[in-house]
């Protein structure tokens, strides 16, 4: 066990019930959710907790030379919803096919040590601890004229995850999760400008409020600059992206396209295959400090492991879970991951698992901080923040509204630039033109940002769509 | 599965209870089933929607408003629910009155499928998924392909201490086709989808003809050029229109962020912001939509609000408390994602209504620019007026003539410059409205129709 509390073990009381004679695995799940949201600096709705218990049971039927895979979750913990969830899983057996002669399952090696998925504070006293982390953001405005929050959120969840299959596994660990959202205004002044806003959103696993004063000098800088910001000039640029920007773009096409899913369909990379400028070497890492993505354990219980995807510039392994390992006759390489997009998203218990990243590490180089890629880039674009760069995983293109960036200029960064599009693809069959094929220099430092850590990287070029064609 | 009615005398009697401690108190409890078919050329997946059910009780404790939410119906669950509430209410010293009016809505409402993907069951829907998976990759050079088919189920149930009880029973269905065209190494892929409140009749393109016209769609990507990057004229698809719609004058006109401050759209309400040929409705009401229902999670009616009325903004959507603050009524839009979210001011079916031009008079008019098509994805920046559309693929337009395919594509611009600069709306058959999903930010995701027709202005696009 791992963490700072006992945890419910829902999985294992729930697996007192399962009588099979084929694999089967088990996820319970107890989250408690705690928000505070504010309109400007004043507390609009507090909520919490908010607890939610369910289970999620999944069993493999041999069918048609490879097996029927049914899953079935729920919030009814009862011998009866037990019941009911085991016929919905039995019956969908009968009508899925997957093309695995036999499946492996975790058998519980242990996970690797450390507690930085757990924010002790935050589970002690989770009410106070989102008050007084609240009461750090309000407090970072307090003296400033020109800039203020329109509205926010802090939300923090406390989750308890166990894991038990037939194998005999039997696995818990709790963790923590906070989810930031704020609207900061610039505005006032001598000029008449309209307002300026810069949004903040991001996922992380511990409150920090230590780091709020820094950050909001920076959110207000920002959100003044969107003032006085034009659209960048159309054309193949230089673009230099920080890691809150590739964050948005990585680890939705190389978590898509980098696993056993994606081999299956003929649509993962062969191994070997020059993909990036030889400076990239990016692993998967899942028990990375404090990450969202991280966990001991991945959501089937394979302990957490480190998995190397592009090793200067060629493709190294692909991201398993057990049920594409057992497709292609390999092991778990621990990247079973829950969740899905809607409505339901933050219960992990109520989807089956895929393989996919948890987080990505982009090696860092030797080029310096934002000044040095600028002094590198020569006159070109920094993206600060894009709009929702989405890119699409089959054809690994992406791309976005510039909402703040600024111009480089004979090596400097200059004024801000707003509005116009960058975009590109990823990658792309050897020889064509990428974001990480052009990547012509990375930042010393790494940063945690979402689900990637990595320097700020220099791409040469990236199509910028601007004022003027 | 048990439904949220079987548990109303419980919840009802908790409710009672914190009326009395507190100046108004509502919930909203719900319960869901479905089912999910996914079949590709490897696999083929059922997905019994999870039994999730849950509850959340919110209460105005004088000051401001506090909630608490479980996911079990059991007596005790519904019980500490309501002590956490009073708790909160206690620990606060305001007095004020709970803003705006409460709801008094009273009614049950059932819709369900006149062709049931539900009464097919698994084997049915998992034989009509294998035959429209064949014509996909029956087509040449599609080496893989998507098809999913899926139903849900959902009872949402809504009570205030002023008398409100709503309770509903939606049936959403949906279809979604997605070929895949790999070659040397570079993969593409098109979409088709359509869906709404009801059965499969809410999906009536679906079969052969549309899986092979995608097909081809998508074969045809691999041969696509690279989008223009700069300021050009741009022909929205009326899936496209719709995008924008839901993104500029309907996250916009959320009233929430008026009361924020928020919305560059406060100081012009009134204003002439367009050609008097744009039209801008979000209708709760639409029959069918995939963002439509019969009442709010407030209590309120569902609605039909005029956003955009020939070309002068005069709505905006509400929920009691913007209302109130803005001297307005409630517009049937307060939605919550799942009673695990809070309650927002949010959009149903957001839509662009037909003009006066045809589609070729338009495509006539533009001597450089192209054509958006097939809509991926939008976002909005309430306060400073840009939007964002992203889009699948389109076609360059060259002297009046549709020419080159080209790639993915971003839009990008100032709403109301976009606005300015609208040349026609297109005269085309009644508006389908096209399903999704949208955040309030990057959470609370909820079902919502968005539609339109061809729509002609001009803003800076590049490759996405």
């Amino acid at each position: 066990m791992t963490g700072a509390a006992e945890t419910s073990e829902i999985a294992a009381r729930v697996a007192e019930q399962v009588h099979l004679d084929v694999p089967w695995d088990l996820v319970g799940e107890r989250t408690r959710r705690y928000e505070i949201h504010l309109q400007g600096t004043s507390v609009e709705l507090e909520r919490g907790p908010i607890d939610v218990e369910g289970y999620g049971l999944r069993l493999f039927r041999p069918r048609n030379g490879g097996v029927g895979i049914g899953f079935q979750a729920s919030t009814d913990l009862s011998p009866e919803g037990f019941r009911a969830v085991l016929a919905d899983a039995e019956s969908a057996t009968r009508h899925a096919e997957f093309p695995a002669k036999s499946i492996e399952l975790p058998s519980g090696k242990p996970a690797p040590g450390g507690s930085e998925f757990l924010d002790r504070k935050l589970w002690e006293d989770p009410a106070e601890a989102l008050r007084g982390y609240v009461h750090a953001l309000v407090g970072g405005f307090r003296g400033k004229s020109g800039a203020a929050p329109t509205f926010g959120s802090v939300k923090a969840v406390l989750r308890e995850q166990s894991m038990a299959n037939s194998t005999g596994l039997r696995v818990a660990f709790n963790s923590t999760s906070v989810e930031l959202e704020l609207g900061v205004k610039a505005f006032g002044g001598p000029e008449g400008r309209p307002p300026g806003e810069f949004w903040v959103t991001r996922s992380e696993r511990r409150l920090e409020p230590s780091r709020v004063p820094a950050e909001v000098e920076d959110w207000c800088r920002y959100a003044a600059d969107v003032r006085r910001a034009v659209p960048p000039p159309s054309g193949e640029l230089p673009v230099v992206l920080p890691p809150d920007v590739l964050s948005g773009i990585l680890p939705n096409v190389l978590g898509f396209r980098f696993t056993g899913w994606a081999r299956l369909r003929k649509l993962a990379p062969e191994g070997g295959t020059p993909l990036a400028a030889e400076r990239v070497t990016i692993r998967d890492e899942g028990a990375y400090p404090w990450a969202p993505g991280s966990a001991p354990y991945d959501d089937e219980g394979s302990s957490a492991g480190t998995r190397l995807l592009i090793g200067q510039g060629k493709v190294g392994g692909l991201l398993y879970d057990s049920l594409y390992a057992s497709a292609f006759s390999t092991t778990s390489t621990g990247n079973a991951l829950r969740g899905r997009f809607g409505p339901m998203s933050a219960l992990r218990f109520a989807s089956r698992p895929n393989p996919s990243s948890t987080t990505l590490v982009l090696d860092p180089g030797d080029a310096g901080g934002l000044p040095e890629l600028a002094e590198a880039a020569g006159d070109g674009v920094l993206v600060t923040q894009l709009g929702w760069a989405q890119p699409d995983p089959v054809s690994a293109s992406f791309g976005g509204e510039i909402r703040i960036g600024y111009r480089i200029r004979s090596g400097k960064i200059a004024e801000p630039v707003r509005g116009g599009t960058v975009g590109g693809v990823v990658f792309a069959p050897p020889g064509t033109r990428s974001l990480l094929a052009n990547v012509e220099a990375l930042g010393s430092r790494v940063e945690l940002s979402d689900a990637l850590a990595a320097p700020p990287v220099l791409v040469r070029p990236l199509t910028v769509a601007g004022a003027s064609s | 599965m048990t439904s949220v009615a079987d548990h109303e005398g419980d919840l009802a009697q908790a409710l009672d209870r914190l009326a009395r401690g507190t100046k108004f108190a509502e919930l909203f409890a719900e319960s869901g089933a479905g089912q999910e078919v996914r079949l590709d050329s490897k696999s083929t997946t059922v997905t019994v929607e999870p039994r999730l059910r849950g509850f959340v009780f919110r209460a105005w404790t004088g000051s401001h408003w506090t909630e608490a939410a479980a996911s079990e119906f059991a007596p005790r669950s519904i019980r500490e629910a309501a002590e956490r509430i009073e708790r909160e209410a206690s620990r606060t010293h305001g007095s004020a009155a709970p803003p705006g009016e409460s709801a008094t809505t009273r009614g049950s409402w059932t819709a369900k499928g006149k062709r049931s993907l539900r009464e097919l069951g698994p084997e049915g829907t998992v034989a009509l998924g294998k035959e429209l998976l064949g014509y996909a990759l029956g087509s040449p050079e599609i080496k893989e392909a998507q098809v999913a088919l899926a139903w849900e189920e959902t009872d949402r149930l809504y009570l205030n201490s002023a008398g409100a009880r709503c309770l509903q029973q939606l049936e959403r269905t949906r279809a979604v086709v997605v070929p895949m065209a790999i070659e040397n190494g570079r993969a593409v892929a098109d979409y088709w989808s359509q869906g709404g409140i009801g059965g499969l009749e809410r999906a009536p393109d679906l079969g052969e003809a549309t899986v092979r016209r995608t097909a081809a769609s998508t074969r045809a990507l691999l041969a696509a050029k690279a989008p223009p990057a700069g300021v050009t004229d741009v022909l929205l698809d009326p899936g496209v229109s719709g995008t924008f719609a839901h993104e500029s004058f309907g996250h916009g006109t959320e009233a929430d962020q008026f009361v924020r401050d928020r919305s560059y759209l406060k100081p012009i309400l009134g204003q002439v912001v367009a050609p008097e040929f744009l039209t801008v409705v979000d209708d709760g009401t639409v029959p069918g939509g995939w963002g439509s229902g019969f009442c709010d999670d407030e209590g309120n009616p569902s609605h039909r609000t005029l956003l955009i009325d020939r070309g002068r903004f005069v709505g905006a959507l509400h929920d009691r408390e913007t209302a109130a603050i803005l001297g307005a009524k409630p517009t049937g839009n307060t939605r919550r994602s799942n009673f695990m979210s809070r309650a927002f001011v949010r959009m149903t079916n957001t839509y662009v209504v037909p003009g006066d031009r045809t589609v070729d008079e338009l495509i006539g008019d533009v001597k450089d620019g192209v054509l958006l098509e097939r809509w991926m994805s939008g976002i909005e920046d309430p306060l400073g007026g840009q939007m964002q559309i992203k889009v699948r693929k389109g076609h360059r337009i060259e002297h009046g003539k549709v020419t080159d395919l080209v790639g993915p594509m971003a839009l990008s611009g100032k709403v109301l410059d976009f606005l300015r600069a609208i040349r026609g709306v297109a005269q085309e058959p009644a508006t389908e409205m096209e399903p999704g999903y949208c955040g309030k930010g990057h959470s609370d995701y909820l079902p919502v129709g968005s539609g339109g027709v061809h729509l002609l202005s001009r803003a800076i696009v590049g490759p996405a």
